[in-house]
C-alpha cells in the first residue's frame, strides 16, 4: 500500500521537473545564447552561467529519476518497496546535486552574473518580463530584470526542498513506529533539513560577499574578488584590531584572511594560518609562515567570535570541502591542526626570499619532510625542523657557468651542514667527510673525479672549510705524496714527501714552502742533511752521506751552467754507515704523534658516544648509503633521498648495543667484534673502513716506501688500541641504557692483552697488504741475501746439509732416509725433519702475529719430536744442538721474505711476551735468518771447505 | 700477593761446558709451581723467592759453537743477568769466558749482572783453571763467581741466589700498579742490532 504522502511526493516531483524544464528554456538558455563577451569579466560570467546550466541539468535528471522511482512504486506498491525510492536510497546523491547547484548559483550571484548578462540583452529581457513573472510568486512589478532572474533560479528550489522535508516528515509519522524503513525516512528527513540550513547559509554568505564587493574600493576588489570566495567575518560587524600590522579592516574569507591597510591588501592563505591556543583576555594570536599577529577585540565575546570563526575556517579549508550543513559543523571547540602539508613562497627579505617551500609545516614553520626551491635554481629536499634544514637533506646549487651543479648530500643541523656528508662540486671533485656549521670540518677526503682536468686527492683533517691538521695529499701529476701538517689550506709544519722516483724527504713547511734544514733520502740510499728546496735543489749548508760511507760537508748551490755547485770537505775515511741510519731510516717518527694523528676520525665517534648514541645522529656519524647521484642531477625537479634509511636496515643503534651486551665472553665477543668490524653500517665497522681508507691513502702506491714503515706500524697498533677503546665506549653506553653499572676501568696490562689478543688479529687483515709491503721493502736487501743462502743450501742433499750445519750425527733422522748401507752421501732431499719444515711453512698462511708464533712453537715441537724418535727416548735439546737443526729446517722451509715476516711479528707482538717463550722462539728464528745470510752459507761449495775459524 | 719480577737471564759459554746441564739441574731439582712452557733445554723458566719479591727467571740458552758467536747479541739484549759458564778442566773455555765478558761490557745491556760459573768442579783432579784465577778475574770485573757441578748439584742454587741478590730492588714508586711487575727491557726498545 502506498501512503498519500508518496502520491504527494510524486506530484511534487512532476511539478518541479516541469519548472526546471521551463526555467531552462525560458531563462538559462537565453542567458547563455548572448554573444561571446569580449572582456574577461564577461567571459568569467559566461563560464559561471554555463556551470549553472550544467548543474541545472543534473538537477533535472535527478528529479526525473526520483519521479520515475515514485511512479514505479505507485504502480506496483507490492513489489516495489518503499526504500527503493531514490529520495531514500540515494539521498546523498540527491543532496550532492542540490549542493552543487547552490554552489554554482551563489557564485553567479556573488559576481552579479545575472544582472550583467541581463544588461547585455536588456531588450530581450524587457520583452520576457511577463514570462518571468509567471515563473515567480509574489514578485513586484518594480523589480529589475536582474533581481527577477536571481529569484527565478532559486525560489523553486528552496520551495521544493521545503516541501520535501514537510512530506517526508508526514511520511515518517504515517508509516508507524516499527516499519523497517522508518529509520531511513527519518534520516533522510534530517538530511534534507540540513540541506535547508546549508542553502540558507550559502545564500546568506553569498549575499554578504556580494554586498562586500560593492563597498570595497576598486583596487582591493580587483585583487580579492573571486567567484568562489565567500565572506565569513568582517571587522566592520565585530570590530577587531590587529597588531603589529595596524589594519583598518579585517576580512575573513573561506580561503584566506585579508588585512586591509590603506591601499595595501595583505592576504594570508588559511592553509598556513595557525590559531595559537594560548588564551589571553580579549586577544588571540595567529601564526603564519612569516608573520605573527595579535587580534584584539573590545570585549571577550568579540574575541570568541573571531577566534571561533578563524579556527572553523582554517579547519574547513584543511578538510578541502565545505562543512555540512553549516560552517564548523562536527568541529569540536578545538584548535587548528599543528601539522600540515602546504606550499608557500616566502616574501620577506632574507635567506628564504622568493623561495618556495612545499612540504610539511608545524605552527608556521617548515617542519618535517619538504622541498625548498629558490628562484636562482638552488634546491633543497630533506628534513626540516622549526623552519631550518635539520636531518638528512640534499641540496643542489647551480654553478654560475655551464649546466653543472654542486650537490650536497649531507646531514644538517639547524640550517647548516653538520656531520657526515658527500659534496660533489660540479663534475670535478667530490668531498666525502664531516661538516660543521656548513663547512668542511674534521676528517674528510677531497678527491677529483676521473674526468677532472687536474687530478688530486686530499685525505685528512679540515678546519672551517680549509685543510688544517694532519693530512695526506696526492699529486699524481708530479708523482708526489705529501704526508704532514696543514694550516689554512697550505702545507705548514712538519711534513714528509715521497715521490714516484723513490726520493723522499722530511722537512718543515711554511705557507707551502720548505723552510730550514731537512733530510733528503735518495733511492740509492744516499742521505742529505741540510737545506734544499721543494724541487730538490740543494741550497746552503748541508752534509751528504754516501752509501759507501763517504761524507761531503759544506755549502751547496746551483752551478752556473746547471748542475750542482759545492764547496766543502769530502771525508773518505769514515766507516760505512750503520745500515739502520740511512737505508732503514724512518721518516716522520715522533713528528706526527700517533695518538693524535687521526683524531678527526675518532672525534665524531666519541661525540656520538658521549651523547649516548642517539639514533637520530647515527646517520650523521656513519654516513649514508646513496645510490648513484647521476639520476639526482638529471632531475633536480624532484629530488628523492633514495638512501637506505638506518631504521630500515638491520643496524638500529639499540640492536647494536644490545648485541654488545649479549656477547661479552671472550669467544662470543670475538665473534661479535668480527661481525661488527666487517659491517660498514656498524660504528666500529665504519671506523675501521675509514682507517683503511687513510692507511691506503698514506702507504699504498707512492707511499709504499720503506722509510715510512715506522709510521705505518705504529699507526696500526694505535688503531687497534683505539678500536678497543671505541668498543669499550659503546659498551659503556649500552650498560648505561640498561641502567647497569659501567665496567671498571681496566688496567694497562689487561687492555694490552685485549688489544693484541682480540682486536689486532681482527683488524690486521684490513691493513696487512700495505703494511707487509713496507716490511718487504725495508728488509729487501737482507731478504735478498737470505734468498741466496736458501738457494745455495737447497742444492745440498739432506745428509750433506746436516753435516754442513754441524748437526751432531746421532741426531740425524736417518730412519727418514732410504739409504743403502754404503750410501752415506745420498741424493735424497727434503726428507729429514719434513714435519717441522711443513709446519714452519704455515707461518705465511696467517696474518695474526700470535698465530704465527704458535706455528713457530709447533715447529720446535716437531723438531724435538723427531729427535726424540731418532734417539728412542725423550730428549731435551740444548741450544748447541737446537740451533743447527733449526737452521736446517728454516733453510728447507724456503719461506720468502722471512725477514719481513720476523720483523712484522716482532713489532706487532704483544709486549707482554718480551723476554718470554715467544720472544725466545722468534729470536732463535731471527738468528737462523741472520746466519743464512752469512757469506759462507751463501757461497761455499763444499762442507769440507768449512772454515771453523769464523771471524767474530 | 708478592710481586713477580720477570728476569731474563742468558747463558753463555763454550759448547760442552754444561750450560744447559746447570739450568736443567736448577729447574728440575725443585718443584716449580708455575707450569712453564719450555723449549727443550733451550728456554726454561723458574720462579724463586727473594726477599719480598718473586723472581721469575726466563733462562735463554745460546749455542756455544764459535760460528754462532755473532748471533749472541740477539739473545743477550734485554737480559738482566748473564751466566757465563766455563769448564774448570778446560783452560780454553776460560779464555772464551773472558771474551764474552769483554763483549758484554762493550755491547751488552747496561747494569747487566754477570755470574761466572766454573762447572764440573766434581772433576777437580783434572782441573786446568785454578779457583784463585777465576776469583781474581771475577773481582776485577765485579762479577759473581762460583764453582758448580751440575752433575752433583753443587752450588747451582747458590749461583742463582747470588744473581737474585745482585738484582737491584724495584723503585718503590715504579710499582704503583697491581700484580705482576715487569722489569725487563730496560735497554730493549729500538736497539735491535742489524748485522
Amino acid at each position: 500500500m502506498c501512503s498519500p504522502e508518496e502520491a504527494a511526493l510524486l506530484r511534487l516531483e512532476e511539478v518541479f521537473s516541469a519548472t526546471l524544464a521551463r526555467t531552462n528554456s525560458l531563462v538559462l538558455q537565453p542567458l547563455l545564447t548572448a554573444a561571446e563577451p569580449s572582456d574577461p569579466q564577461g567571459r568569467e560570467c559566461l563560464r559561471l552561467l554555463q556551470q549553472l546550466h550544467w548543474s541545472s541539468q543534473q538537477l533535472w535528471e535527478v528529479t526525473e529519476e526520483s519521479l520515475h522511482s515514485l511512479q514505479e512504486r505507485l504502480c506496483h506498491p507490492d513489489s516495489v518497496r518503499l526504500e527503493s525510492l531514490l529520495l531514500l536510497r540515494g539521498a546523498d546523491r540527491v543532496l550532492q546535486v542540490y549542493m552543487e547547484y547552490i554552489e554554482s548559483y551563489t557564485s553567479c550571484m556573488v559576481v552579479q552574473a545575472f544582472q550583467k548578462a541581463a544588461k547585455r540583452r536588456s531588450g530581450y529581457w524587457r520583452v520576457q518580463r511577463k514570462v518571468l513573472r509567471q515563473l515567480l510568486w509574489g514578485m513586484s512589478s518594480e523589480g529589475s530584470v536582474g533581481t527577477a532572474l536571481v529569484e527565478v533560479l532559486c525560489q523553486p528550489l528552496t520551495y521544493h526542498v521545503q516541501q520535501y522535508v514537510f512530506l517526508l516528515l508526514s511520511l515518517s509519522d504515517t508509516i508507524g513506529e516499527h516499519h523497517p524503513t522508518r529509520e531511513l525516512v527519518v534520516h533522510t528527513t534530517t538530511l534534507f533539513g540540513d540541506l535547508q540550513s546549508f542553502m540558507r547559509q550559502a545564500l546568506d554568505q553569498a549575499v554578504a560577499t556580494q554586498a562586500l564587493w560593492h563597498t570595497l574600493s576598486s583596487r582591493p576588489r580587483d585583487v580579492l574578488c573571486i567567484p568562489a570566495r565567500r565572506l565569513l567575518q568582517d571587522s566592520q560587524d565585530v570590530p577587531v584590531t590587529v597588531t603589529p600590522l595596524r589594519a583598518e579592516r579585517v576580512l575573513l574569507f573561506d580561503d584566506a584572511l585579508v588585512l586591509l591597510q590603506g591601499h595595501n591588501v595583505h592576504t594570508f592563505d588559511l592553509k598556513l594560518v595557525w590559531v595559537d591556543p594560548r588564551q589571553d583576555g580579549c586577544t588571540f594570536h595567529l601564526l603564519t609562515p612569516e608573520e605573527e599577529f595579535s587580534f584584539c577585540s573590545k570585549d571577550p565575546q568579540g574575541k570568541v567570535v573571531w577566534q571561533r570563526k578563524v579556527t572553523e575556517a582554517v579547519c574547513q579549508v584543511l578538510r578541502g570541502k565545505k562543512d555540512f550543513p553549516v560552517l564548523g559543523a562536527g568541529l569540536e571547540p578545538s584548535e587548528t591542526p599543528t601539522c600540515r602539508c602546504a606550499a608557500y613562497t616566502f616574501r620577506a627579505e632574507g635567506r628564504l626570499c622568493q623561495a618556495t617551500y612545499e612540504g610539511q609545516w608545524c605552527r608556521g614553520r617548515p617542519h618535517g619532510k619538504g622541498a625548498l626551491k629558490w628562484p636562482d635554481g638552488r634546491n633543497h629536499v630533506g628534513n626540516f625542523c622549526q623552519g631550518l634544514e635539520h636531518g638528512f637533506g640534499i641540496r643542489l646549487v647551480p654553478r654560475a657557468s655551464e649546466d653543472k651543479f654542486d650537490c650536497y648530500k649531507c646531514h644538517w643541523w639547524e640550517g647548516s651542514m653538520s656531520g657526515y656528508g658527500i659534496c660533489e662540486n660540479g663534475t670535478d671533485e667530490v668531498y666525502k667527510g664531516y661538516f660543521q656549521a656548513g663547512l668542511r670540518h674534521g676528517f674528510g677526503v677531497l678527491e677529483s673525479t676521473p674526468q677532472a682536468p687536474q687530478p688530486c686527492k686530499y685525505t685528512g683533517h679540515w678546519e672551517r672549510g680549509q685543510r688544517s691538521g694532519y693530512g695526506i695529499e696526492e699529486d699524481s701529476d708530479r708523482g708526489e705524496r705529501y704526508i704532514g701538517m696543514w694550516q689554512a689550506d697550505q702545507r705548514h709544519g712538519p711534513g714528509v714527501m715521497v715521490t714516484q722516483a723513490g726520493v723522499c724527504y722530511q722537512g718543515t713547511f711554511q705557507a707551502d714552502k720548505m723552510v730550514g734544514p731537512g733530510i733528503l733520502l735518495s733511492e740509492d740510499d744516499s742521505l742529505y742533511e741540510g737545506t734544499f728546496t721543494r724541487d730538490l735543489t740543494l741550497v746552503g749548508k748541508g752534509k751528504v752521506t754516501f752509501p759507501i760511507g763517504f761524507t761531503l760537508e759544506g755549502s751547496f748551490g746551483s752551478g752556473a751552467g746547471g748542475g750542482l755547485h759545492t764547496q766543502g770537505v769530502l771525508d773518505t775515511a769514515a766507516l760505512p754507515p750503520d745500515p739502520s741510519s740511512t737505508r732503514k731510516r724512518q721518516l716522520g717518527l715522533g713528528v706526527f704523534p700517533v695518538e693524535s694523528r687521526w683524531q678527526g676520525i675518532y672525534g665524531p665517534f666519541w661525540a656520538f658516544v658521549h651523547a649516548g648514541c642517539p639514533g637520530e645522529l647515527q646517520e650523521a656519524l656513519l654516513g649514508f648509503h646513496v645510490q648513484s647521484s647521476r639520476a639526482l642531477r638529471k632531475s633536480q625537479e624532484y629530488l628523492c633521498c633514495e638512501r637506505t634509511h638506518p631504521e630500515d636496515s638491520a643496524c638500529r643503534m639499540e640492536d647494536i648495543l644490545e648485541e654488545l651486551l649479549q656477547h661479552r665472553e671472550r669467544e662470543a665477543l670475538q665473534q661479535c667484534l668480527r661481525k661488527a668490524l666487517s659491517n660498514p653500517l656498524h660504528p666500529l665497522g665504519k671506523l675501521l673502513r675509514t682507517l683503511m681508507l687513510t692507511f691506503q691513502a698514506t702507504y699504498a702506491g707512492v707511499g709504499a716506501n720503506k722509510h715510512l714503515q715506522g709510521l705505518a706500524q705504529e699507526e696500526v697498533k694505535q688503531h687497534a688500541r683505539e678500536l678497543w677503546a671505541a668498543y669499550r665506549g659503546l659498551l659503556r653506553v649500552a650498560l648505561q641504557r640498561k641502567g647497569q653499572a659501567p665496567e671498571e676501568d681496566e688496567d694497562a696490562e689487561t687492555r694490552d692483552l685485549q688489544v693484541h689478543g682480540l682486536v689486532l688479529p681482527l683488524m690486521l687483515p684490513s691493513f696487512y697488504s700495505e703494511l707487509f709491503t713496507l716490511y718487504l721493502l725495508l728488509h729487501e736487501r737482507e731478504d735478498g741475501l737470505y734468498s741466496q743462502g736458501i738457494a745455495h743450501l737447497s742444492l745440498f742433499p739432506d745428509t750433506k746439509l746436516l753435516e754442513f750445519l754441524d748437526v751432531q750425527k746421532h741426531l740425524w733422522p736417518l730412519k727418514d732416509l732410504k739409504l743403502t748401507t754404503n750410501q752415506r752421501c745420498s741424493l735424497v732431499r727434503d726428507n729429514c725433519f719434513l714435519s717441522a719444515t711443513e709446519c714452519l711453512q704455515r707461518i705465511i698462511t696467517t696474518v695474526d702475529p700470535r698465530e704465527k708464533l704458535e706455528v713457530l712453537e709447533r715447529t720446535y715441537g716437531e723438531i724435538e719430536a723427531t729427535v726424540s724418535r731418532v734417539l728412542g727416548q725423550e730428549h731435551k735439546l740444548p741450544m748447541d744442538d737446537l740451533l743447527p737443526l733449526l737452521i736446517y729446517v728454516v733453510s728447507r722451509a724456503r719461506i720468502q721474505h722471512l725477514g719481513a715476516e720476523i720483523h712484522l711479528i716482532r713489532d706487532l707482538m704483544d709486549p707482554i711476551h718480551t723476554g718470554g717463550l715467544y720472544d725466545f722462539l722468534l729470536t732463535a728464528l731471527e738468528s737462523c735468518y741472520e746466519h743464512i745470510q752469512k757469506e759462507d752459507m751463501r757461497l761455499h761449495r763444499l762442507p769440507s771447505r768449512w772454515n771453523s775459524r769464523a771471524p767474530w | 700477593m708478592m710481586a713477580i719480577r720477570e728476569l731474563k737471564v742468558c747463558l753463555l759459554g763454550d759448547t760442552g761446558v754444561g750450560k744447559s746441564s746447570i739450568v736443567c739441574r736448577f729447574v728440575q731439582d725443585h718443584f716449580d709451581h708455575n707450569i712453564s712452557p719450555t723449549i727443550g733445554a733451550s728456554f726454561m723458566t723458574k720462579t724463586v723467592a727473594c726477599g719480598n719479591e718473586l723472581h721469575k727467571f726466563l733462562i735463554w740458552d745460546t749455542a756455544g759453537q764459535e760460528r754462532f758467536h755473532s748471533l749472541a747479541p740477539m739473545y743477550y739484549r734485554g737480559s738482566a743477568a748473564a751466566v757465563i759458564v766455563y769448564d774448570i778442566t778446560k783452560q780454553d773455555s776460560f779464555y772464551t769466558l773472558k771474551k764474552w765478558v769483554k763483549e758484554l761490557k762493550e755491547h751488552g745491556p747496561e747494569n747487566i749482572v754477570m755470574a761466572i760459573a766454573g762447572n764440573k768442579c766434581d772433576l777437580s783432579d783434572i782441573r786446568e783453571v785454578p779457583l784463585k784465577d777465576a776469583k781474581e778475574y771475577a773481582e776485577s770485573i765485579g762479577a759473581i763467581v762460583v764453582e758448580t757441578s751440575a752433575k752433583n748439584a753443587i752450588n747451582i742454587e747458590e749461583l742463582f741466589q747470588g744473581i737474585s741478590r745482585q738484582i737491584p730492588p724495584l723503585d718503590p714508586h715504579e710499582n704503583g700498579n697491581n700484580g705482576g711487575i715487569k722489569v725487563l727491557n730496560s735497554s730493549m726498545p729500538g736497539t735491535r742490532p742489524c748485522c
